[in-house]
Formats: structure tokens, sequence, C-alpha cells
């Protein structure tokens, strides 16, 4: 009983890893005989995207890192200091009743369909955007405000935890060495939790660069290099999904690519969070 | 006794191989949505016949059909005159028109073809250059792999030898067309004929082209500029009893019409 236990908990945890080596080998497969075709540097440092052209046709996706970068990083930039306060409010001074109310708000946003995300996007974003700063709405800036609505739960909810797990001890000994609560929270709690939040930053940086559908309907998807806020912006992940339906041939093969360049993007991503979470660790126990 | 069983089952299977008559169509990506139901449809009663057919586009399919690869090929553009010269017949199978849609707080209600191949290319920025009030024109555009673009791409642009613009709102199906140009101050956008309700419904407007509003009476006739038809072509007219005659018969009867209609297109009357 115990031996059998084991060994189809053991087949259970195998299936993971079965999927996530075969997705590896399938996108790498499809992808890589591009290069047969295209040159690297024709792909990763070109803007010229027009796979339809006849003759001539251009594979450049420069475009679509740039516009993947620049909305993670505009969306951070959005998420990062609302989620961090947020997250120390609930950890520190919410109280008993207004604590719990906010905390299952933030985990309603964190379980909306992301179809969702962007529909609210076309309805109110978009218009906002086109009212405000100005252009049509559809924008790099559009999708940056969907996006960081998006990863907010999930860096509300790391810095929680990890203000929370700071040893009482610190905390009161900062307040009695006569620190006032903010010196206590920006002088300690949140140097303490620090590995923990910046997990929670890269986290919510992985979900932002991997968003397909909530970009799709707000940022444009105009196949060009994003020149401003305003500018629209096509990501790595609205390339892909764009002419995913028709695509063949050597086009197929040119989304498939994209597609490895985004699984590098997010592997480097979760490198680095396994890293910094080995640092935390080691820092905890020292 | 199992391995005589096998062996009399590969032997049938080889004999119905042997029996069964291929025949490769192609051509056109246009006419593929027709093509492929049709040919489902029509061999599902002749087991014996099996067909396929290669999207390779309307002038490689032409080529390949009067080089005798293929036994009939689709064209979603009228043949040139060396392409008849050389022999090929066209039937048109098929009518498919575009229609422009603006959003509708826009002044303007024709266009002439010319304006629109330079709105679509990015020379006509603002409405005020065509007749509208002073306001940015909002370009919509589609995928680039559905037909829908390239349509628009052979009727409005390559006649000019101009390319789209890469300025524009890029939207994956009619659907999102009609909602991003009824939602967006001096959007301009085009869907297939089948999908102008869908835009009118949302807000938006079709606009005349040379003057000529776009209906299935216009599209038939010939007289809406932004019209083709789209055709089945044989290389010298299909003999009677040929599996390609009576194609040609099958996707012009009525069960074919319905099949047209399906696939966003309007059937000939």
């Amino acid at each position: 009983m115990e031996a059998g236990l084991e060994r189809t908990f053991l087949a259970c945890a195998l299936v993971s890893i079965a999927s996530v080596a075969l997705m590896t080998v399938f996108i790498f497969r499809q992808g890589l005989p591009l290069f047969a075709k295209v040159s690297l540097p024709d792909f990763l440092l070109s803007i010229d995207w027009f796979p339809s052209r006849d003759p001539n046709p251009g594979y450049g996706i420069l475009s679509f890192i740039v516009g993947s970068v620049f909305v993670t990083v505009m969306s951070l930039a959005i998420s990062v200091p609302v989620g961090i306060s947020t997250g120390i409010f609930l950890a520190e001074m919410a109280g008993r009743r207004f604590g719990p109310f906010l905390r299952a708000a933030v985990e309603l946003l964190a379980g909306i369909p992301s179809v969702i995300y962007g529909l609210f996007g076309i309805a109110v974003i978009v218009p906002l955007v086109r009212m405000i700063p100005g252009g049509n709405g559809y924008s790099a800036l559009s999708s940056s405000i969907v996006l960081a609505i998006m990863v907010l739960p999930t860096i509300i909810n790391m810095t929680e935890v990890s203000v929370r797990s700071v040893p009482n001890e610190l905390r009161e000994g900062s307040l009695a060495l006569g620190a006032t609560r903010w010196q206590t929270i920006s002088g300690v709690l949140v140097p303490a939790a620090r590995s923990g939040i910046v997990t929670g930053v890269v986290l919510g940086m992985g979900r932002a660069l991997g968003e397909t559908m909530a970009v799709l309907l707000v940022g444009g998807n105009a196949p060009i290099m994003p020149a401003g806020p305003l500018s629209m912006v096509r990501t790595l992940t609205m390339n892909v999904i764009t002419d995913m339906a028709y695509a063949e041939g050597t086009h197929l093969t040119a989304l498939f690519a994209t597609a490895i360049v985004l699984f590098v993007f997010i592997l480097a991503l979760n490198v680095f969070i396994q890293v910094a979470l080995k640092r935390a660790v080691k820092e905890s126990t020292r | 006794m199992k391995k005589n069983l096998m062996l009399a089952a590969t032997l049938v299977c080889g004999c119905a191989l042997l029996a069964a008559e291929t025949y490769t169509f192609g051509g056109s990506t246009t006419v593929q949505p027709i093509a492929n139901v049709a040919i489902e449809k029509f061999t599902a009663s002749k087991p014996n016949v099996r067909i396929s057919y290669e999207g390779v586009g309307s002038g490689t399919g032409l080529k390949q059909l009067s080089e005798g690869t293929l036994t009939l090929a689709g064209s979603s553009r009228d043949l040139k005159k060396s392409e008849l010269d050389a022999g090929l017949v066209p039937v048109a199978i098929a009518s498919d028109a575009l229609t422009v849609v603006v959003n509708k707080d826009v002044r303007v209600a024709n266009l002439t073809k010319d304006q629109l191949a330079g709105i679509y290319s990015g020379t006509i920025v603002n409405w005020n250059e065509v007749g509208g009030k002073d306001e940015k024109i909002e370009v919509v555009n589609r995928d680039e792999t559905s037909g829908t673009f390239g349509a628009f791409k052979e009727l409005v642009l390559d006649p000019k030898k101009l390319a789209f613009t890469k300025n524009a709102i890029v939207a994956k199906e009619n659907g999102e067309v009609a909602a991003k140009v009824a939602s967006t101050p001096g959007a301009i956008g085009y869907v297939g004929l089948g999908f102008v309700e869908e835009i009118t419904k949302a807000g938006g407007k079709a606009l005349a082209i040379g003057g000529i509003d776009p209906s299935v009476k216009t599209t038939l006739d010939g007289s809406y500029p932004l019209s083709r038809k789209l055709y089945m072509v044989t290389k010298g007219p299909a003999k009677a009893g040929s599996v390609e005659k009576s194609f040609i018969d099958y996707v012009l009867s009525a069960r074919g019409r319905v099949i047209v209609k399906e696939a966003g297109f309007i059937p000939l009357k």
C-alpha cells in the first residue's frame, strides 16, 4: 500500500516534468528551422516584420521584443509602488474589519480571466487614455495600465506574506528603540522582507511578459516600433497569436521562433527567481 | 490462418488504393474554404475519388494548371490575356465584396478607390484631405494571413503598386474590426459584405466607393468597385463526365451555393 502510493505520486510528479520537456522540444523543433532561411540577426535585430510580402518577406521581431519589455517595465512602474504599499498596509495597518475585506478584493482580482481585463480595457482604459493624454487610445500605456492591475495581486500577496513573516522581535525591538512606525517599516520590515518582495515583483514581471489576451485587445497590435507610451504596440505574445490561425510555411515557423524568444525570456526570469530565493533562504538562516 | 487473413486484407486494401482515382486541385487561398468543404461533401458519396486542394495562391495555381500539375485551379482574380490564350477556361463560382466602414463621427459618405488606397498606404492621414472635418484617420487593418486582408490588397493597393501602412490597428476578426471602428473616433476599417450588419448595429456606417453603395445587387452586376469574382479554372473546357466537370457543377448547384454562402461569399444567381 505505502509503496504503491509512493509510486503513484511519483508518476504524477513525472507528468509535469514530461510536459515541460515535451513543450520545450516541441517549440524548438517547430521554431528552429527558421534559421535555415532567416539569419539570427535578421530575426532578432530587424524591425521589418511582413511575412506575407511577396517577394522578400520580412521576419524581424525587434519591435515586438522592445514592445514586450517596454510594456512590462511600464506596468511594473505602476504596479510595484501600489502593490508594495498595499501589501505593507495589509500586513501592518489594516484593522480586523477592513483587512479581510481588502484581502478578499485582491483575491477576486487575481481570479478574473484575462479576457475580462481586456474588455474592461477597451471599454474604460482605452477611452480614458484617448481623452486625457491623447492618441487613439490603443497604446502601450493602455496595455501597461491593464497589465498593472493584473499583476497587482501577485505583488500584494508576496509583500504581505513576507512582511508578516518578519519575526516580531525585530518589529518590537525597533519600536522599543524609539523608532516611529514609518521608520520601523522603511528601516526594518521592508529590508528584512526584501527577498520575498523581489520574488513577488519578478513573478509579476513573468505574468506581464506572458499575458496575451488582455494586451491584444488594448495594445493596437500594429507591427511597429513603439515610439512612446501613446504609440501602438505589438508584444511577442500578440505576434504569435495574431497570425497563428492561418499562417503556413516559413511564416508559421517564424511564429514558433517568436515563441522560443518568449520562452527564453520567461526561463531567464525563473532562473533569477530561483537564485533570489536561494539567497533569501541563506540570509534568513544566518 | 491469421496470416492468411492479413494477407487477404492487405490485398483488398491494395486493390482499393489502386482503384482510387486521385486528383490534385489547387490555387487561390480565398477559394480554399469553399473548395475544401465542397471536396469533402462531393467525395462523400464517391469512395473511389480522392481530391486534394493545395492553397498555393491564384498565380501559382494557374501556372501549375497550364503545366499539368493541377487539373483544376481556384482563382480569386480575373484571368490575364496570356492565361486565356494558353487555353485556360474560367467558370465563375462566387462573388466577393469588401465593405469599407467608418466610425459614426466621420462626415464622409463616399470615397474613391484612389482615396482609399491613399488612406491605407498612409499618404492620406486626415479626413479633411478627403472632404471631411479636421480629424486624424485611425486605420484599422486585418491580420495579414486573412483572406479579407489579401482581397483588400489585391483590389485596392496592388493595382497602384502600394503597400499597407504599418501605422494601423490590427484586428484579428471581422467582429474585432466592427468593435474597434465603432468605438474609435475617426476610424476606418473593411469587412466582408456579410459583416456589414454587425458594424451598423455597433454604431458604424458603410461607405459608398466611387458613388456606388455596397450591396449584393451592385456586387453581382460588378458595378461596386471592391467586388470580384471567384473562379474555378480548367485547361480547355471541362469534359462532360469528368470529375472536374461534375465538381464545378456541384459547386454551382443549390448545395454548392449553401457552401459558398457559409464561407462568407455571395453565391451567383
